[in-house]
């Protein structure tokens, strides 16, 4: 045994075959294995989200419909043409009949209504661009968000200040959760669903009586899978 | 240095160009166009992306390239929406329109599910109160014919070619008009019976029209031949709700034909019992048949008997109950081997209920058992009690007979398939062959129809039917009631209805719905009704036109006939018995792949037809399996279940009758009489769609492949649904046949509890004092679950010994506002279901609901033998023969029950703590919910799970086709396109490598939720109420054997009922809490009869085995 730990410590005699360097090389390795893997987890949860990835999706119409003029200066309210969100899942868009109201009087003959024209003319449905999307396994009803007092306002931002209507929020997962779980802060009174620029005078305010609406009315939003997911 | 500029000579006038294309030598512009240009347009892009778009594409993608992330942005999503709404449409919410499924007998009135326009799935009427919400399996799943990828989706002319609806209209006009000339001579028309008074009127006007036409109806099954049997032109009604006891002779009133929702129901009324006292009313079913139906299975007392003597038993108890009535005939009586106390003693309990009994006859019997059963309901006195005689409009039509001997010229073939299903001697060969034209209206082209191929062979015109969801017409319900049947969507394949094709051909130049006006216009004249639009448009909205049931007739006088010796029937002269497949019907649904699927109720056998034999004759023939396995005892018990390699393996036999033989395996069915054979006609069709054809599969060679055998060669004439005199032999071929249930028994477990109606007066809650409960520890001290009440119960889980944790639903949710509330905390609604044991038939409707209603994916034959099917609702049927264990025969006859088994939504479930991904969990209101985009497929669950419901998506059944399963990327994906309209919008369909299971209907109970807040607005009024929220299954099932609800409400109907002493859980002893819990089955014997057993006998098979609970004399097998 002590021959053996005799020939095991004896220098060799070609030298040490590992330059010194190396010594610090393994240290060297975890660390930037390390790090790399850190980023790769960083740079995933920072773009791999609804938040980087659609946040600001704002694609463009075939009809240049201004929400902005006609829900914020014209003061139309989202109803008159959104007319099912209170009934059904869907807040529907409009019919190209809704455009018609108006439209075959009002600047009946713009160029930029032309795509409204054909699609009186034959039937056949003007192709809009779909901006506020869930995935296909999420369902998302309108009609008992608006009946209970969360605003459009609250997934949909101040769509009566776009010109081109885009996405301003996450909508994933945790923003639903977020709201579910506090639904104080989004509440507000039934009447006051559609006006956009409606605001409680301060948080604290609006937390009062968030707090009043969810006690009062019981709101209880579900948190569970069967909530969204059938 | 000036750049060199080459200039093409100009072609000098006169001078031939060159051209390549005879646009280039013309000149066009679109030749100059393209001309001019290098590339063709889009040549250089990418679908439709240029240059600028491609690199942003890359660019961008090499951007996120390092991530993983390339190409993470949604494609681009339209919405379409309308250019102009029509009425009654928000888009998202279904729309509910009234209808009715036709039947040859009657119309079952019907309400169809439409989103967009769309039908997808059908409920029962409720304007209707004989049927309710309930509806047929047959009605659940017609809603899949109308998108078979197989539908004929345009008309072939005489000369071959295909012609547009216009066109036929010009032919079929002009048809009539030649045929006018000639006063219809050689004018023949073949149709199915049909209970539609615009079609009766349409007959007359042909008859008018045509005064030399022939009009004879076929249908293989008559429903009608029983009450014309009693009075030309009448129906029986039997009121099975006022009935206390009631006598089958080979009536399958509970498993088929039109009347079984209406009949299930009444019957189901008066089997219920939730106190002593209602036990003591309970209905007792006494049941003489040859082969083993779902009437059969609810018997309390069952006769297995050649269907040949059943009129000679029906005499027999004729004479029985006159001579208890002191008034024997003393009229000589066949010869019949059944025993006299059986007679005498059920005679006895139908004298004994005078004015409360009632006898009900097989439609196939002959006329002469027919008046038998006439005079025996007479001497019961239950005409204008428990039977009821109303006279219809239905006139009896002629016969197969009567269109060979008019020898037509023309033959007009509506609907039906007599190609496939009329009997060989029944000479429509003969009638066909003498056609010089023939005009077929068929579902299906010549490539997937007997009748259409036969027509076109004869260089005649099919035309494409148009399938009762698109188009217009009307019918009666089995009462009478005027019920109406309006299209849905209009025709997928511009196809004409039967209505449509018989106007075009009368002249009578209105179309068909005109005519169905004109009709309601007469009906409610003759109601005394003003005829106005609004009274119609309410009659298509409410679905009936109330006060419009058939009138009562003068009930004849019994004519007391003899009734021949009945032919011997023995192991040399077998019975054949002819009936429906429970998968195709007569054969109409030989290409639904639900039905195809669905297990049959009492075989379980699905995908295929077989010959049921009964044990005694498997003993001659030498198939009894081979004995197997050694028992407890030491004695070698046989492998009843006929297994081979785990799959149902079975004989080839040939059955021969009138010198005609099919083929097909030998299933071995207890409970069958001796020597009668049950053959299951309308499988085995020879041109048939994808989905009933045959598919030829690798594995299992050599032998009977597919869909089944034809079973019609043995219908004749006169005996087209069986006769006696049939010889049976092997092949020497085996089969496996695909089924889902491959045993018997309860193996041990006593998932089954029953009772009869004595001891549950004497003893209510025995139910729960059976089995293993008794030794299980109480979570709670005794007393206190009284105590604490179901709302209490139901939020609050005690651990008790439960390996399994989950929380409880009574804490503060996890919202800051509630969490200091305290008793104000409001409570979500706790959700459960009941499933009555005693009521329950068997008979399918729920399966097949929850199958259109959750988009359960058929998964085909071969998936089935490997034991992967997908359906949530397994119905078990059990039999029972009151041996401790199984010996070496099979049961002759023995006691059968039916549970329905779904996901039991455990409060403790098991499957929830073994998922490594948390894809299955509780939810707040006690559903055991699936998040399918959680799960990774480790089936951890489904192994852990005690009741075996879990089912797992092997394969994208979805997006496959059967037969080309395995093909991987290979392989063509997508569905049919015309099934995905039949989709449920609201419930996510599932892929490969997902588990599944009952949900509870979590889309109906969501739906009902959010439509309860919307109510409730700015108020608290949150709560969905009571029947607000049906799932699909309890809405369906024809016996009302399903309660759901929140059972937190102690007012609820489902706290009601499973308040019942009935109540218990399935495998309650393992502490897993179920929310679905069984009530307790009731069966109601006669103590006097012979054989009658005193305990059920699965209690006689439990006390053997459990010793603890000895089984009292008497409770022998029968």
């Amino acid at each position: 045994m002590r021959r053996l730990l005799q020939f095991l410590n004896q220098p060799s005699r070609r030298g040490n075959p590992f330059p010194r360097w190396s010594n610090a090389a393994p240290a060297k390795v975890l660390v930037f294995l390390g790090l790399s893997g850190a980023l790769l987890v960083a740079a995933i949860n920072e773009y791999a989200t609804n938040e980087y990835l659609n946040v600001g999706y704002t694609p463009d119409q075939p009809v240049a419909f201004d929400h902005g003029f006609h829900a914020g200066v014209l003061g139309i309210d989202c109803r008159y043409c959104h007319t099912n969100v209170e009934k059904s899942p869907h807040s529907n868009v409009p019919a190209t009949g809704t455009c018609w109201n108006c439209h075959s009087v009002v600047k009946k003959d713009s160029p930029a209504l032309a795509p409204v024209r054909d699609s009186i003319a034959t039937g056949e449905p003007i192709r809009w661009v779909k901006v506020h999307k869930v995935p296909d396994y999420v369902y998302f009803p309108h009609s008992v968000h608006v009946s209970r007092g969360i605003s459009c306002v609250e997934c949909h931002g101040r769509v009566d200040q776009m010109e081109v209507v885009g996405q301003q929020k996450s909508l994933s997962m945790s923003f639903c959760l977020d709201c579910h779980r506090h639904p104080e802060k989004a509440i507000r009174p039934v009447d006051k669903v559609t006006d956009l620029a409606w605001k409680a005078p301060t948080p604290e305010a609006q937390l009062e009586q968030g707090r009043k609406f969810v006690h009062d009315w019981k709101v209880l939003p579900p948190q569970s899978c069967s909530g969204c997911h059938r | 240095m000036s750049k060199r500029v080459f200039v093409h000579p100009e072609p000098k006038p006169g001078e031939p160009a060159p051209w390549r294309s005879l646009e280039e030598r013309n000149k066009s512009p679109e030749f100059r166009t393209r001309a001019e240009r290098e590339f063709l347009d889009g040549a250089s892009s990418l679908d439709g992306v240029d240059r600028r778009g491609f690199l942003r594409l890359m660019g961008a993608s090499f951007g996120l390239a390092g991530l993983g992330l390339a190409g993470c942005r949604e494609p681009r999503h339209h919405t379409l929406p309308y250019a102009r709404t029509p009425e009654m449409t928000i888009p998202g919410i279904p729309t509910f329109f009234a209808t009715s499924f036709p039947g040859e007998l009657a119309h079952q009135p019907v309400l169809v599910e439409t989103h967009g326009r769309r039908p997808t799935k059908l409920e029962g009427n409720p304007s209707h109160p004989a049927s309710g919400t309930a509806s047929s399996k047959l009605a659940q799943a017609s809603v899949l014919d109308l998108y078979d990828p197989d539908r004929a989706t345009f008309s072939i002319g005489f000369d071959g070619a295909s012609l547009s609806p216009a066109r036929v209209r010009e032919e079929l006009l002009a048809l009539g008009k030649s045929l006018e000339a000639v006063s219809g001579a050689g004018l023949a028309f073949l149709a199915r019976p049909s209970a539609s008074p615009t079609r009766r009127r349409l007959v007359a006007a042909l008859k008018a029209r045509f005064p030399q036409v022939v009009w004879v109806e076929h249908t293989p099954f008559d429903q009608a031949a029983g009450d014309r049997a009693v009075a030309p032109g009448s129906r029986l009604l039997p009121n099975f709700a006022a009935a206390r006891r009631v006598l089958s002779l080979d009536a399958d009133f509970l498993g088929s034909g039109d009347a079984q929702v209406e009949a299930t129901r009444a019957y189901a009324a008066a089997r219920r019992a939730d106190t002593p006292e209602q036990a003591k009313a309970m209905v007792r079913l006494y049941v003489a048949e040859s082969l083993f139906t779902l009437t059969g299975a609810a018997a309390d007392h069952r006769l297995p008997l050649a269907t040949a003597h059943i009129p000679a038993l029906a005499a027999a108890l004729l004479d029985e109950v006159r001579r208890q009535s002191g008034a024997p005939s003393g009229a000589p009586l066949p010869k019949l081997e059944v025993d006299p106390a059986w007679v005498r003693e059920c005679a006895a309990d139908l004298v004994a209920h005078r004015g409360k009994s009632l006898v009900v006859a097989g439609a196939h019997l002959p006329a002469a058992a027919h008046a038998i059963v006439h005079a025996l309901n007479q001497e019961l006195g239950a005409y204008g009690k428990t039977l009821d005689l109303v006279r219809t409009d239905a006139d009896r039509p002629a016969s197969l007979a009567a269109l060979a001997a008019a020898k037509p010229s023309t033959l007009v073939i509506l609907g039906g398939n007599p190609a496939f299903d009329a009997p060989a001697d029944s000479g429509f060969a003969a009638a066909v062959a003498s056609a010089k034209r023939v005009v077929r209206l068929g579902l299906h082209g010549p490539e997937f129809d007997e009748t259409s191929a036969l027509a076109r062979s004869k260089g005649g015109l099919v035309v494409a039917a148009a399938h009762y969801l698109e188009s217009w017409g009307d019918g009666r319900a089995l009462d009478g009631t005027y019920v109406p049947v309006q299209p849905m969507i209009a025709p997928l394949y511009d196809g004409l209805s039967e209505l449509e094709v018989l106007a075009l051909l009368a002249g009578a130049g209105k179309d068909a719905r005109d005519l169905v006006r004109e009709t309601f216009d007469g009906i409610a004249r003759a109601t005394g009704k003003e005829p106005t639009q609004a009274a119609f448009d309410a009659w298509l909205a409410e679905g009936v036109l109330p006060g419009t049931a058939f009138p009562a007739e003068p009930v004849p006088a019994a004519a007391d006939r003899p009734v021949a010796q009945p032919p011997a029937v023995s192991r040399a002269s077998l019975e054949v018995r002819l009936v429906p497949s429970a998968h195709a019907g007569d054969g109409a649904y030989a290409n639904n792949a639900w039905l195809l699927e669905q297990p049959d109720p009492m075989a379980k056998t699905c995908w295929e037809n077989v010959v049921l034999v009964s044990p005694a004759l498997a003993k001659e023939l030498a198939i009894e399996p081979a004995p197997m396995l050694i028992n407890e005892l030491g004695a070698l018990n046989r492998n009843i279940n006929q297994l081979v390699d785990g799959k149902l393996t079975c004989h080839v036999v040939r059955v021969t009758l009138h010198g005609r033989a099919v083929e097909g395996p030998a299933l071995i069915l207890p409970g069958l009489a001796r020597w009668t054979v049950g053959l299951q006609a309308g499988l085995g069709r020879r041109a048939v769609g994808r989905a009933g054809a045959r598919v030829s599969e690798r594995l299992n060679e050599n032998r009977i492949v597919g869909a089944g055998f034809d079973a019609y060669p043995l219908a004749a004439a006169a005996a087209p649904e069986g006769a006696a005199g049939a010889r049976i032999e092997l092949t020497g071929r085996t089969a496996v046949v695909a089924n889902t249930q491959s045993h018997w028994s309860m193996e041990g477990r006593d998932i089954i509890r029953e009772g009869n109606a004595e001891e549950f007066a004497k003893n209510p809650r025995f139910a729960a004092r059976l089995g293993l409960d008794g030794h299980v520890p109480l979570a709670y001290p005794p007393g206190t679950e009284q105590r604490m009440g179901p709302a209490a119960l139901a939020l609050t889980t005690p651990r008790g010994n439960s390996a399994y944790e989950h929380p409880d639903h009574g804490v503060p949710p996890n919202v800051p506002v509630w969490r200091d509330a305290g008793d104000k905390t409001p409570l979500p609604q706790q959700w459960g279901m009941s499933i009555d044991l005693s009521t329950c038939t068997g008979c399918n409707a729920c399966v097949t609901a929850c199958q259109a209603e959750n988009n359960i994916p058929v998964v085909g034959r071969s998936q089935v033998l490997k034991g992967r099917d997908m359906r949530w609702i397994r119905l078990d049927r059990y039999f029972f023969d009151g041996r401790e264990s199984a010996g070496m025969d099979i049961p002759e006859n023995p006691q059968v029950t039916f549970q329905g088994m779904a996901c039991q939504h455990c409060e403790t479930a098991p499957c929830e703590s073994v998922c490594p991904a948390n894809a299955t969990v509780h939810d707040e209101e006690g559903l055991n919910t699936m998040a399918y985009n959680r799960c990774i497929g480790t089936r951890y669950c489904a192994n852990n799970c005690p009741y075996k419901v879990r089912r797992f998506n092997f394969l994208d059944y979805n997006d496959r086709q059967i037969g080309r399963l395995y093909e991987g990327p290979l392989g063509p994906k997508g569905m049919a396109e015309p099934l995905k309209l039949q989709k449920n919008p609201d419930v996510s369909v599932r892929m490969r490598g997902v588990m599944e299971k009952c949900t509870y209907c979590v889309q109906r109970i969501q739906e009902a939720k959010i439509q309860a807040k919307v109510r409730a607005g700015a108020s608290d009024d949150t709560k969905v109420r009571d029947g607000a929220l049906q799932v699909a299954c309890q809405q369906a099932c024809p016996a009302g054997a399903i309660e759901f609800g929140d059972i937190s409400d102690p007012a609820s109907r489902v706290s009601k009922a499973k308040a019942s002493p009935r109540t218990y859980g399935a495998l309650s002893y393992l502490n897993t809490r179920p929310r679905t819990t069984f009530l307790a089955k009731l069966r109601n014997p006669n103590p006097r009869m012979p054989g009658a057993a005193l305990l059920p006998l699965s209690r006689a098979e439990m006390a053997g085995r459990e010793g603890a609970h000895p089984a009292p004399a008497g409770a022998k097998g029968r």
